[in-house]
Parts: structure tokens; C-alpha cells; sequence
């Protein structure tokens, strides 16, 4: 097991390694750092000045060089827009994603495994019919469209939420949390009821459902004694996938919501082609993927040892 | 799966969400306590859709970073809601010689930066001194080139600048090589605010994360791109302001995200409105008595290079000014604008509603003009237009398209990155037509006049005299507007400018922009300011409890929105 664990430490260490290389030769490659910082109308004495104090007329391989030997020791470098320390600004950022992502994790889970149980039980019936319709405009309705929508009718038209932005304190910042955490939690709570569904009523033809039938156990604890724990081993594999989607999601939420997360981050540094921040945030992202992945893998592997020995 | 039941219960999901969803709220949600005088508390909110770039007064020139350093800082001199210039951090407006070359100002005493320090003389010639400093890189410099020994200073050949000279603590002196009506307007821009010289020594680079001005707040935390919060300064100089104890100003919100937040109340001042928001603001009663429509003082138009064919002839650009429907586009813009025929904006001096030859929508002489220039048929071949890479850059473009058909010159849109745009229109024989626009830096006819037609402004390089229109008579009268003392005298000769202007027709003068603003009905002391782009100094909050009413009113209207048809408005 502890092989397993390394290897797969190993192949993500690798993967951010690539990943910051590829960026950065691409961001340095594309775009004018000190343009970007100083705009169209800048005096060339400006920029070059900036240019030399940051590092930027050496060549691009001693730059990387300094840039890689900066991250090793923990040094994102400063935000080009204000001189802040990168990781200060990501620092103050990093938190409210996270809460973003454990929020709209809870509502996936919540919704998702209530939906899949609930159409499981009264499979075939009106009731699944129209939660397995409501699963699938979950998973088809794209992100932005949702979240528009959610705006306009829970914030907008009925008040019941801000209509965007993070509060200050930590009940306003979860009430402020709560409406781009649902609109990012729609497509894995239908993934999620989908999968459990299908899940579990395979399971509840089995034969050891058959037996726990047979020896006069309640409806409701056949489903979820026996049923749905042991649906639940390919629900921790998809919560490690689903990690990658709420990265993902989470830039266009909070550009929807202008929730002043990673995501808006993200989208903020691309829009003033701020370099450091690009660099910084595309790191985390891809860490946080991998390190949810690789986590997946663990727990799986360690549920299931045909996984970790190599075997479908 | 029953494919057939799935497509009824979505489609019956979908018409209970769309038609059961109630009506977004018609008119403000909250209302103020009923206080005739000012209150001191509560947090005003505010927004810009773009990112504020700057707080360093000496380097930030766009309106967003001004907002914000105008909270923070205080010239000697600004002006008043009539663009009167008035005295700030100056005791009054100052003394002038006779031969308008020196200026003598008078410091208020007692007045510190936010860091506690007394403000002096000497900090009012070290930050100008700082701010020319070539090695700085102030955008702001060309406006203190009349200084006297600015151009040694700036090679270094001095460590002062011999026209500015502390007479003593509270007196300060400011002497011109020739004399100049917009040195004081020049000493109102931000770009001449005295700052502490010790945070700049200290943080070189860094100096908008240490900001300490004199003015109303203080910075207290400034997260880019997302917000900036200001408290307020207990101890400034010009009691009672400031009212309010916070400001934030929330950065980077789009337009349509805005009007959402200020119609939920989340908002405590509005502008910049998509076009629906517009339409809906300007049609609602409710909303009539909290908002504001006024003409900006800038200008655009249809820009036209007198340096290069086809527009080195005069008839040819005249029938381009008589060609373009003025009050067509204004229609086409759901009268987002104020047609002008003029260079000069009003209310600036010069401006007249009855100026000899301004360009006026007149087809006949437009085609009379065409056979005069040669081309009875038309154009031979198509002119490039150069237009902004947006969408409204597009529409003022096409608009140009059909109205010059009509009398024969074909127009080809060349969208470009704005960046692009400023390089290359600057350079001469480059473009020959584009669209433009010019935003006062301070009110007075000389920042119009002088840069964007006068020949000086004429370079190889980032000329902003992006016709290439060159003119003696006209250089002549400008140069003798910029140091006439008579006011009347000085309005005659922009006058005759505009007359000359209006007929050689390097552009075709087409608008001022109208800028709509729509406040909360509990923000009073709030005013549109002719200069500063929403200027909150005088503001204060009418809401005491504010967030108890917010609560009660939110809970009212969702229960009675949710009765669908019963639900009769929020207000």
C-alpha cells in the first residue's frame, strides 16, 4: 500500500511540475509582464525600469529557473497589479473558494444521495420519473445558465439572497456562500443521484438483499444497511472526479456571482494578464485536482485490493 | 426510461419555475429614516465595473483610481459643483502677479496625513518635485511644463525646481516661464497632491499598499479587483465631513451585476447602466426622484486625417460633417446622447448654442460639398475606418457606414485592440479615419483645443492630434487663449477656434456623452459633479437602522412575492 501511495505522490508531483513549466513558458511567451502592469501608454523608461528590477530582461530560461527555484522554497513572487506577495493575495482568496467547494460538496452529497435513494425505493414509479428528469436538466444545464437563473429568481426577484459578492464574518460570508454553492453543486448532486440509483438497485436484487429480506428486515433498513453501503464504493471514486469539477465550475460561478474566490482569481489575472497570478493559481488548480485524485485512488485502493495490485 | 413522461415533467418544471418566478422589484427597496440633518455613520457602498489600477496620486490617470485617491486626498485647490475652482488645502484661491506668471499659495494650518504628520510647504514642493521626476514616470508631467526649470530638473541639471520656492511653512511659490490660464486647473489634478515623503522613500514600489493622503478616509484594506474599504478620518481638517464611517468601493462588477445589487438595495449608488437597465431606469417613477441625467464634458466624433488622402481635402471632410444624422444616432442610441455640432463642450467658456459654420446634418450641402471636393459620384475607392474592438465601436461605425453611402463614400471597419489603436492612430499617414473621443482632464477649453488640434501636439509618435490637422491661425489663437487673463476676451478667441474648427472639420463633431446615475433613496448630500466622476465627499446615510429594516422589508416582500398574483410591487 505504501508503494502504491508514493508512486501515485510521485506521478502527481510530476504532473504540477509539467503543468507550471507549460504555463510559464506560455504566459512569458505571449504576453509583456511590464506592459501588462503599466498599460499601452506607458513610458519605455517605466518599463524598462520595472523590467530590470523584476528580473525580466534576462533570458526567459534563467527567469524559469528563478521562478521554479522561488516555488521550491515557497516563493510565488508579487501580484503584478499591486506588488502584493502572491501568496498573500491567494491566501486571502484560497479560504473562501474552499468554502465554496465544501459547501457545494455537501449540498452534492446531500441532494444527490436523497435523490438517488428516494428514486431507487419507488423505482419505476412517478416519483422516479420526474427525480431522474430532474437529474438529467442537472446534468445538462451548464453552470452558467443556472447560476443566472438562480440569481434572477432567489436573489433578485425574491431577496432571499445577496446577489453576490462575500460578507464579512462568518454567518454573512455563508449566507453569501449558499446560492453560488447550490448553482455548483447542481451537475454532481445529478451525477451523484444518477449514479446511486443505478447503484443501488442493482444491489437490491442481489442475493444477500434477498436474504436480508427473507429474515423480516424492515424495508427501510434492507435499503440502507444493506443497500447503500455497499453502493457507495464507486460514490468516493466519483468525489475524487468530481474535485476537478468543481475547480472547473468554480471559475464560472464566481464570475457569476462575483464571489471573490481562486476562481474569480483566475479570471481576473487572465483578464489584466497578471503572470504571477496566472502561474500561481493554474499551480493550485492543478494541485488541487491531483491531490483529489490521488486521494480517490487511496481510499479506493484501500477499500478494494484488486485495485492497488493492479487488477481491473 | 420513460422518455416521453421524463420530456412532461421537465417541460411542467420548467413553466412552474418560468411562470410561477415573481416580479423583479419596480422601485428602490429601502427608504431613508426621515432626517433633515446630516448623520454621521453607516456604510456607503459603491462600484466600478473595472479595476482601480493605481492609489499613488502621482501615477494614476483614470477616473476608477481618482475615485478613489479623491477619498483620500486633498489638492490646494479643487472645484465646486459649478467647475468654480475653489481653495482646499490652500487658505484661499492664490495670489497672482500682475504679469500672470507667479502664483503665491497660502496652506491651511493644522492639516495632517493620515500617518499624523503636519502637512507644509516643503511637502508641497517635494511631491511636485517627485511627481516631474523623469526617473517617477508621472503620465502626469506635460501638465507642469510651464513650471519655470522644469525641462533642468528634468535632465538632471538640478536637484530643485527654480520655480517653485518655500517662502516659508505655510507659503509657497510657483512661478511660470510665460503666463497660463490652466496652471491652476493643472494644480486641482490629482497629479499635484502633496503626499508624505517619508512612505514614498520607504516604499518605492509599493507606495498605493501605504497610502496616506490628507484627505477624508483612510485606506483600510484594498483587496485588487475585488474591493477597497476606507474608514473614516476623525481628524480631518474640514468638519463636519466626513459622514459616513466606512466607504467600499467594490471593484470589477459588470453592469448587469450592479443594477441587480442596487435594485436589491446591496448598492448604495449606481452608473454606467447596460442599455435595459437604462431604459427601465429612466421609465420608472419610482425610481425618478433618486437618479440623474447630465452631459459629461467630452466630445466625439468622426476623426479624419487632414494629413494624408483622401482627407488632405477640406470639402471632403466638410461633407462628411454634413453627411452624419446627428439626431439619427442620438434616435439609434434611445437618447443616450447629446448631439453637439462643436469642438468645445459646454459648459466650458467658448461653447455657443449659435456658433457661425457648426457642422449641422444637411445632405444638399453635403453633395454640394462632394462636387466641390471633386468626387460628384463618390468615392472611387473604400476608406478605412478604425473603430474600438467592442460592441459599441461597431455600432458608431456601422451608423458611419450608412449615413456616408448617401453621398458616395464607402466605408470599410477596421476593429483594432485599443492598444493597437493609440499606436497607430498617433503615427501621421497612417489612418485615415477613425472614431474618437476626448475626456476633459480639467474644465476648461484649452484641454480640448490644444490637444487635439493644435499643431504641437503633432508628433512622430503618440500625437494626440490624431487628425493632423496643422493651422497657424488656429495655433495662434489657441497659444493667445492659453495666457489671456480677460475672461471675455479669452472666450472670443476660442470662439473664433470653434468658428475655424467647425468649418475646416478635422472631425465631424458628433456627441457629449450623457451619463445617468441613480442613488439609494436614503443617500442625501449626494450631487453629480461636473469634473470628478461620482464625487461622495458631501455624502451621508439617512438609514440609522439600516440593517433592521433591511431584514423586515426583504422578509415582507418575499412573503407577498410568493403569493404570485396578490403580489403588488415592493414599495
Amino acid at each position: 500500500m505504501l508503494r502504491f501511495i508514493l508512486k501515485r505522490v510521485f506521478w502527481a508531483l510530476f504532473v504540477v511540475f509539467v503543468v507550471i513549466s507549460g504555463v510559464f513558458f506560455a504566459v512569458r511567451g505571449i504576453g509583456d509582464p511590464a506592459r501588462a502592469r503599466f498599460g499601452p501608454q506607458a513610458q519605455q523608461s517605466v518599463l524598462d525600469a520595472y523590467r530590470k528590477q523584476h528580473g525580466l530582461d534576462r533570458p526567459i530560461v534563467e527567469q524559469y529557473l528563478s521562478y521554479i527555484g522561488g516555488v521550491v522554497q515557497g516563493d510565488f513572487g508579487r501580484a503584478r497589479q499591486n506588488d502584493q506577495p502572491v501568496v498573500d493575495v491567494i491566501g486571502a482568496r484560497l479560504p473562501r473558494t474552499l468554502l465554496l467547494g465544501a459547501m457545494a460538496m455537501f449540498f452534492e452529497l446531500l441532494i444527490g444521495l436523497s435523490v438517488g435513494i428516494i428514486a431507487a425505493s419507488f423505482r419505476n414509479s412517478y416519483l422516479d420519473t420526474s427525480l431522474m428528469a430532474l437529474s438529467f436538466v442537472g446534468i445538462s444545464a451548464p453552470t452558467f445558465l443556472t447560476g443566472l437563473l438562480f440569481l434572477n429568481w432567489w436573489a433578485f426577484r425574491l431577496g432571499w439572497f445577496p446577489v453576490g459578492g462575500y460578507g464579512l464574518g462568518l454567518w454573512s460570508s455563508i449566507y453569501h456562500t449558499i446560492l453560488p454553492a447550490f448553482t455548483l453543486a447542481i451537475f454532481g448532486a445529478a451525477t451523484y443521484a444518477l449514479l446511486i440509483r443505478s447503484e443501488l438497485i442493482e444491489k437490491l436484487f442481489s442475493d444477500y438483499v434477498r436474504t436480508a429480506r427473507a429474515k423480516g428486515l424492515s424495508p427501510v433498513r434492507v435499503i440502507l444497511a444493506h443497500g447503500v453501503r455497499n453502493a457507495l464504493l464507486p460514490v468516493v471514486t466519483l468525489m475524487g472526479l468530481q474535485l476537478r469539477t468543481l475547480v472547473s465550475g468554480a471559475i464560472i460561478t464566481e464570475a457569476i456571482f462575483a464571489y471573490p474566490g481562486i476562481g474569480r482569481l483566475a479570471w481576473e489575472s487572465l483578464n489584466t494578464w497578471d503572470d504571477m497570478m496566472i502561474l500561481s493559481v493554474t499551480t493550485i488548480s492543478c494541485a488541487a485536482v491531483l491531490i483529489g485524485n490521488t486521494l480517490a485512488d487511496i481510499a479506493v485502493a484501500g477499500l478494494d485490493p484488486r485495485v492497488r495490485l493492479g487488477h481491473s | 426510461m420513460h422518455w416521453t413522461q421524463t420530456a412532461k415533467w421537465a417541460s411542467t418544471l420548467a413553466l412552474v419555475l418560468l411562470l410561477g418566478c415573481p416580479k423583479p422589484p419596480d422601485g428602490p427597496r429601502f427608504m431613508g429614516a426621515g432626517h433633515n440633518e446630516a448623520q454621521h455613520g453607516g456604510t456607503f457602498v459603491f462600484h466600478h465595473e473595472s479595476t482601480v489600477k493605481s492609489l499613488d496620486p502621482h501615477m494614476a490617470f483614470d477616473e476608477l483610481s481618482n475615485m478613489a485617491i479623491k477619498l483620500m486626498f486633498d489638492g490646494l485647490l479643487d472645484y465646486d459643483n459649478e467647475t468654480n475652482m475653489v481653495p482646499m488645502l490652500a487658505k484661499s484661491l492664490p495670489s497672482i502677479s500682475d504679469d500672470g506668471k507667479t502664483f503665491i499659495f497660502e496652506l491651511r494650518k493644522g492639516i495632517r496625513f493620515h500617518n499624523g504628520r503636519a502637512l507644509t510647504a516643503h511637502d508641497v514642493r517635494w511631491s511636485m518635485e517627485h511627481m516631474l521626476d523623469p526617473d517617477v514616470g508621472s503620465p502626469g508631467f506635460t501638465f507642469y511644463t510651464q513650471l519655470q526649470g522644469v525641462d533642468a530638473y528634468r535632465e538632471k541639471k538640478t536637484k530643485h525646481i527654480s520655480g517653485i520656492t518655500v517662502k516659508d511653512n505655510y507659503t509657497i511659490e510657483f512661478q511660470l516661464t510665460e503666463p497660463d490660464q490652466t496652471f491652476l486647473n493643472a494644480m486641482a489634478m490629482t497629479f499635484a497632491y502633496p503626499v508624505p515623503k517619508e512612505v514614498y522613500e520607504k516604499y518605492p514600489m509599493a507606495v498605493s499598499q501605504h497610502i496616506f493622503g490628507t484627505g477624508a478616509f483612510k485606506l483600510q484594506e484594498w483587496e485588487s479587483g475585488v474591493k477597497l474599504v476606507f474608514g473614516r478620518n476623525k481628524d480631518y481638517w474640514d468638519k463636519p465631513r466626513p459622514y459616513p464611517d466606512t466607504m467600499v468601493y467594490l471593484e470589477n462588477l459588470t453592469r448587469d451585476a450592479a443594477m441587480m445589487r442596487f435594485r436589491n438595495g446591496e448598492l448604495d449608488h449606481a452608473h454606467r447602466f447596460a442599455p435595459a437597465d437604462y431604459l427601465f431606469l429612466k421609465n420608472s417613477s419610482k425610481w425618478a426622484p433618486y437618479r440623474a441625467e447630465y452631459a459629461d464634458i467630452n466630445l466625439w466624433g468622426v476623426v479624419m486625417n487632414c494629413g494624408m488622402p483622401p482627407f488632405n481635402n477640406v470639402h471632403l471632410r466638410r461633407a462628411v460633417s454634413f453627411a452624419l444624422d446627428r439626431e439619427g444616432w442620438k434616435k439609434a442610441r434611445n437618447n443616450r446622447l447629446r448631439v453637439t455640432d462643436q469642438p468645445i463642450p459646454p459648459p466650458l467658456l467658448g461653447y455657443d448654442p449659435e456658433l457661425k459654420g457648426r457642422q449641422t446634418y444637411d445632405i444638399a450641402k453635403a453633395k454640394e460639398e462632394m462636387r466641390l471636393a471633386g468626387y460628384p459620384e463618390g468615392l472611387p475607392e473604400e476608406v478605412d475606418m478604425w473603430i474600438g474592438h467592442g460592441n459599441t465601436g461597431r455600432f458608431y461605425g456601422e451608423l458611419t457606414q450608412q449615413d456616408l453611402a448617401k453621398i458616395g463614400i464607402k466605408i470599410r471597419l477596421k476593429p483594432v485592440a485599443f492598444a493597437l489603436y493609440l499606436e497607430e492612430t498617433g503615427k501621421p499617414n497612417r489612418v485615415p479615419m477613425m472614431m474618437s473621443g476626448w475626456s476633459q482632464d480639467f474644465p476648461d477649453p484649452a484641454d480640448f483645443l490644444d490637444i487635439l488640434f493644435h499643431s504641437r501636439a503633432i508628433h512622430e509618435h503618440d500625437s494626440e492630434n490624431r487628425s493632423f490637422y496643422r493651422n497657424p491661425k488656429l495655433d495662434a489663437l489657441l497659444d493667445k487663449g492659453r495666457i489671456e487673463q480677460d475672461k471675455e476676451k479669452r472666450r472670443v478667441l476660442y470662439l473664433r477656434a470653434s468658428e475655424i474648427l467647425a468649418q475646416d472639420a478635422p472631425w465631424a463633431f458628433m456627441w457629449n456623452d450623457l451619463k445617468t446615475e441613480a442613488w439609494q433613496p436614503y443617500v442625501k448630500g449626494y450631487t453629480p459633479h461636473p469634473v470628478w466622476s461620482e464625487m461622495y465627499r458631501d455624502v451621508w446615510l439617512d438609514l440609522p437602522r439600516r440593517r433592521i429594516a433591511q431584514a423586515a422589508r426583504r422578509f415582507k416582500e418575499s412573503f407577498f412575492a410568493l403569493l404570485g398574483p396578490l403580489h403588488k410591487g415592493n414599495n
